[in-house]
């Protein structure tokens, strides 16, 4: 039990600092008109936007 | 069609990718990193879709962003699995191995939970706009996830040369592309920072297979001979 407990707040904790990181590299505004993508085909323009 | 750097970007990134795989066969270690040529081959696999749109709908066109967007993800989420299948080859030997998968499973889930919260609002097509989110989301999970490792590979102080060159490389690629996030944000009227993302994509093809070449399964090193500490 304590080792999903454990899981679980590992999940978050990497969670929350993979979004944290993604927003200050934004630069406070996630999910402006930027994207990282696999592969090295040319870049469409994303969706959404 | 996009111009010709584009294209000889995308050219170099399919012979890495191919050359990985071929490496791999020749070194008798393609079932050994299987999940590593299991996304080569499904990028290669993509890479024929996604020129099969752009010849015929052009870059610009709705049908190559939908394709190019759901096969990111489905990239994305290989990437992923090869990560955890590194995590999976550090922590086998302390029996770790159920609880990797189980914490692995459990944070796929919580950020595919995530970035649908993110995009339920939306009006516009909520599936490409998950897709596009979940790949992204992963992303930086994926690069947090690297960092993880490489303290694990220090703390544990791994010798396997081949699965730290792997490691190193695949938090130089994700490092890159954090690094071109934050300058396509601050420069993105410059037409240059275009041709990033995709010139990155051919880092970690050419990364694993100058690995794969250089390094047999047996080679060791010292990774702590790395952290230099001044006294």
């Amino acid at each position: 039990m304590s080792r999903k407990l454990a899981a679980l707040a590992l999940v978050l904790a990497i969670l929350v600092s993979s979004m944290g990181l993604k927003t200050v590299l934004s630069g406070g505004h996630a999910g402006s008109a930027v994207m990282i993508a696999n592969g090295p085909e040319p870049l469409p323009k994303p969706p959404l936007k | 069609m996009p111009g010709p750097l584009a294209l000889v970007i995308w050219y170099i990134g399919i012979v890495l990718e191919i050359t990985f795989v071929v490496c791999s066969i020749a070194r008798k270690s393609f079932f050994r990193y299987l999940f590593l040529n299991a996304y080569f081959l499904l990028e290669l696999g993509s890479s024929a879709g996604r020129y099969f749109f752009l010849s015929r709908f052009g870059q610009a066109s709705a049908e190559y962003t939908y394709a190019y967007f759901y096969t990111d993800a489905l990239l994305t989420l290989a990437l992923y699995v090869a990560l955890i299948s590194l995590y999976a080859r550090v922590f086998g030997e302390l029996r770790l191995n159920n609880f990797v998968r189980y914490a692995a499973v459990l944070l796929l889930l919580a950020t595919a939970l995530f970035s649908y919260a993110v995009v339920a609002q939306s009006e516009q097509r909520l599936a490409t706009g998950f897709a596009y989110e979940l790949s992204q989301n992963l992303y930086f999970v994926g690069l947090v996830l690297t960092y993880i490792l490489w303290g694990a590979v220090l703390k544990l102080r791994e010798t396997r040369t081949r699965l730290v060159q792997f490691i190193l490389a695949l938090g130089l690629y994700f490092s890159g592309y954090a690094a071109s996030y934050a300058l396509v944000n601050l420069a993105s009227k410059y037409s240059v920072v275009s041709f990033i993302g995709p010139a990155l994509g051919c880092l970690l093809p050419l990364m694993w297979t100058v690995t794969m070449l250089r390094h047999s399964e047996e080679s060791r090193l010292e990774p702590a001979r790395l952290l230099a500490v001044a006294r």
